[in-house]
């Protein structure tokens, strides 16, 4: 595999990778800024959706949003909503889902700069899963310079699936474009150069890798990057037979950088190979004191007694050899052990020991080596691109598992609350169906005719004292008694004035009335208006009441049904769940038993060549033996 | 650097015998040198090797695709059943840019009966301050007029403690209502404002 940025690099681009490929729609919408920079939200259930996404929780924010386009509630963000699930996809491992939504979006014309980060996040993916043809024709379709640093990374990620390829030429135009003291530019040098000496052509890696050697380097990433580049000539120099200028390179690695062993080693090597194997016990003296897991230390403990053996010390290189047998020997034992405890199932316990279960993604990376005898000797293959990848995957089936188990517990209570309905339904039934039998409304509509037609012909016939009021009423009555008295009394002289007051009053009560007439009007077309709103409210409520009779039963078994379809598709998930994660399982050990098994086989050499030079030396001394006898 | 350590050190090597070559073991280090060299994917042994991958990682993504899905179609069941949209109503949350004022939690009554109270974290800040809404109650309501009123708790300006109500008078009919409960900063006044926006 390609070196890439160490950790550290790897997860802040991680974090910047999270905003940008889940802000993917950053380019074209809303999420990914700032509220004053964003769109309006015009659906709250969509802006529900970022609430959970701009907290990380992606698992769900894709839920809700299923959920809500199911029930067709975020229409007015139709394309940013399916920009973000593409987005969101993405950063779940989903890249077959999300590379569809992205064409489809594209085909439908998304701007070029949406498309483009697209294209690049879905390359960048497909290639760190291995899928190398469609993440070479997913860069193809970029068309435009990507923003900031992610060009430099595009070009990077063009670079090596060239290399990937063996197509070294083309691979050096693409790293040739790039800023030549980017960090990104750097690494994709060193890369070009190892992966040319490897495929023959040593004078242009070796140029490569010269350069990033010998230039002066600022940080740990780039300090690390030039202890590779240094250690990486030095062997190819080494292998060539050319052990002085593979010593200068050597003397250049940091004493404390990780790659300082191999250096050490190699150092020594070079030493050697110039006939100075004093010199070169002082490299590997060094490293005999380090642990013995590094291949490089392991390595010096044949190293060693190889070259006190030349300088005539027979006697420690004896020693030493047997001490190398007596490491390799234990070393291969406790290798064993852990082969066996892998298998037991418990690596991946230990490694998502402390992991909690609350989010799945691409983005995630393990933090810390877990704290088991088998780490240190895997602490390369677990850092390394393959195992990470799936071990991301395993993490997130145990993450749907836990899922499902919830569904599976929660969805008895569905049951109950079917059953609580359709017993409240029943109950309820009886009473409702009596009150509204109870409202007649054939009389209630009968009286409403009435009062309709009594106001159309006071209307009509501009009858005032019909809309008199209660006091206005009984004023009428006792003005009617006064009348009917003064009639019994007839034309009598002493009782004139009072026929005027009477005539007096009844002319002052009809005018109070009549001049109040219009507004009374209206006050009872209005009081009319609101008897007919509520027979119709009436009327609606029983063709409710009317149609639940009918409805809700059937819906009753319509929900039973898909209550029972879910409960089988949950049952039927977890069982793949666990299926796969148990296939997962058995990847991950098998990639950790392999990586075991390599470095038990190289023990296996070393052990024999230790004990052949051990035979070898008493072969020697006993021949001298019978020489001196003879 | 290497050469700084080592050049003057020296090791003491036992009473030299004789010189006499042996066999050396010139292949060893070739063993470092191809482990430490990057390689291309290779196609790795079948246990260990791409192709298995894939075929994990195929099976994986449609698994994954069919959890949520499940999940889409079981929250869908869940809010059709325990919130019909016949008596649905949702409230909601938002902030517009939220310098003026630090939420730290909110009280929903209805009808004068407390049916939310929420504690947020900063992360559900940030979230609402970047254009995130946040259901804070859903629940159902018969047909007829209603009364929400929200009680919002934080900081104002100048760091003082702060309260404020917001009230509502709505209509609840047979479709669901949704009702946002808006917390904006007043530039004209550098005072925060609480509004209630009801959706059609």
């Amino acid at each position: 595999m390609f070196e890439r940025p160490p950790t550290s690099r790897n997860r802040q681009t991680a974090r910047r990778a999270a905003l940008c490929a889940c802000a993917l729609l950053a380019a074209g919408g809303t999420a990914g800024a700032s509220r004053g920079e964003s769109q309006q939200v015009k659906d709250p259930h969509y802006g529900e959706v970022l609430f959970y996404f701009y907290q990380q929780q992606y698992f769900s924010a894709i839920t809700s949003l299923l959920t809500s386009q199911q029930l067709q509630r975020i229409n007015h963000h139709r394309d940013e909503a399916e920009l973000l699930l593409g987005g969101m996809y993405l950063s779940y491992g989903l890249h077959r889902e999300a590379g569809r939504i992205f064409q489809r979006l594209i085909d439908a014309g998304a701007p070029p700069e949406l498309r483009d980060r697209a294209w690049f996040y879905l390359a960048k993916l497909r290639y760190q899963r291995g899928y190398l043809t469609e993440a070479e024709d997913a860069i193809g379709r970029i068309r435009d310079a990507l923003p900031g640093e992610l060009e430099e990374e595009r070009q990077l990620l063009q670079a090596q699936l060239l290399m990937a390829r063996q197509d070294y030429r083309d691979a050096a135009v693409v790293l040739g474009r790039m800023h030549g003291r980017s960090a990104w530019a750097q690494y994709g040098r060193y890369n070009l150069g190892v992966a040319l000496i490897k495929a023959g052509d040593s004078a242009g890696g070796s140029a490569l890798l010269e350069e990033i050697g010998r230039q002066p380097a600022v940080g740990e990433e780039l300090k690390s990057l030039k202890d590779k580049a240094n250690v990486a000539l030095a062997y190819t120099l080494l292998r060539d037979d050319a052990p002085a200028p593979a010593q200068a390179h050597l003397e250049r690695v940091r004493l404390d950088g990780l790659l300082s062993n191999k250096a050490l080693l190699g150092l020594g090597w070079a030493y050697s190979a110039q006939n100075q194997y004093e010199r070169s016990l002082v490299p590997w003296t060094e490293l005999h004191k380090r642990p013995a897991i590094d291949p490089a230390v392991q390595e010096s403990l044949l190293a060693l007694p190889y070259a006190l053996g030349h300088l005539g010390a027979y006697q420690q290189s004896l020693r030493q050899y047997e001490e190398a047998i007596n490491v390799y020997s234990n070393e291969m034992e406790r290798l064993d052990d852990s082969i066996a405890s892998i298998r037991d199932g418990k690596m991946i316990e230990d490694v998502l020991q402390h992991d909690p279960v609350n989010e799945m993604g691409w983005f995630w990376r393990m933090q810390n080596l877990p704290d088991a005898p088998e780490s240190r000797y895997l602490a390369h293959l677990m850092a390394g691109h393959d195992f990470q990848e799936a071990l991301k995957s395993y993490r997130d089936l145990r993450f749907l598992a836990q899922n499902l188990d919830h569904w599976a517990n929660t969805i008895g209570v569905y049951d109950d609350m079917l059953a609580t309905r359709r017993q409240a339904y029943a109950q309820r039934l009886p009473a409702v169906v009596q009150e509204e039998r109870a409202r007649d409304l054939t009389a209630l509509a009968a009286r409403r005719d009435r009062y309709a037609a009594e106001l159309a012909r006071i209307e009509n016939a501009d009858d005032v004292m019909a809309l008199a009021n209660d006091k206005e009423r009984q004023l009428q009555a006792r003005l009617d008694k006064v009348e009917t008295t003064l009639a019994r009394l007839g034309n009598r002289e002493d009782v004139t004035q009072a026929r005027d007051k009477y005539r007096l009053l009844h002319g002052l009560l009809y005018w109070d009335i009549s001049s109040d007439y219009r507004p009374r009007l209206w006050q009872a077309k209005k009081e009319l208006k609101e008897i007919d709103r509520e027979l119709a409210q009436t009327r609606e409520r029983q063709e409710a009441l009317r149609r639940a009779q009918v409805d809700a039963p059937r819906s009753f078994e319509g929900y039973a049904a898909r209550i029972a379809q879910l409960r089988g598709r949950v049952a039927g998930l977890q069982s793949r769940v666990q299926a796969m994660s148990s296939a997962h399982a058995r990847y991950l050990e098998d990639l950790a038993v392999a990586e075991l098994t390599t470095q038990k086989e190289r023990l296996a050499a070393y052990l024999t060549q230790a004990r052949f030079a051990v035979a070898q030396m008493y072969d020697e001394a006993s021949n001298a033996g019978r020489e001196v006898k003879q | 650097m290497i050469t700084n350590e080592f050049t003057t050190m020296k090791i003491q090597i036992e009473g030299k015998t004789r010189h006499r070559a042996r066999k050396i073991p010139v292949l060893l280090w070739l063993a470092v040198a191809v482990a430490m060299a990057p390689t291309v994917y290779a196609d790795g042994t079948a246990a260990t090797s791409p192709a298995r991958f894939k075929s994990l990682d195929q099976e994986a993504q449609t698994l994954k695709q069919d959890v949520m899905e499940l999940n889409r179609d079981l929250l869908a069941l869940e809010e059709e059943l325990l919130f019909p949209a016949s008596t649905q109503v949702a409230v909601f949350v938002s902030m517009d840019v939220g310098a003026l004022f630090e939420l730290d939690s909110d009280e929903i009554k209805l009808d004068d009966k407390v049916v939310a109270h929420y504690l947020y974290t900063q992360r559900e800040i940030e979230a609402l301050r970047r254009g995130g809404v946040q259901r804070l109650y859903l629940g159902n309501l018969r047909t007829g007029k209603h009364e929400l009123v929200a009680f919002f708790t934080g900081k104002g300006p100048h760091d003082r403690d702060y309260r404020r109500g917001a009230t509502v008078e709505f209509e609840k009919q047979t479709d669901p209502k949704y009702i946002e409960l808006q917390i904006k900063d007043v530039t004209r006044n550098l005072q925060p404002e609480f509004s209630v926006k009801e959706w059609q």
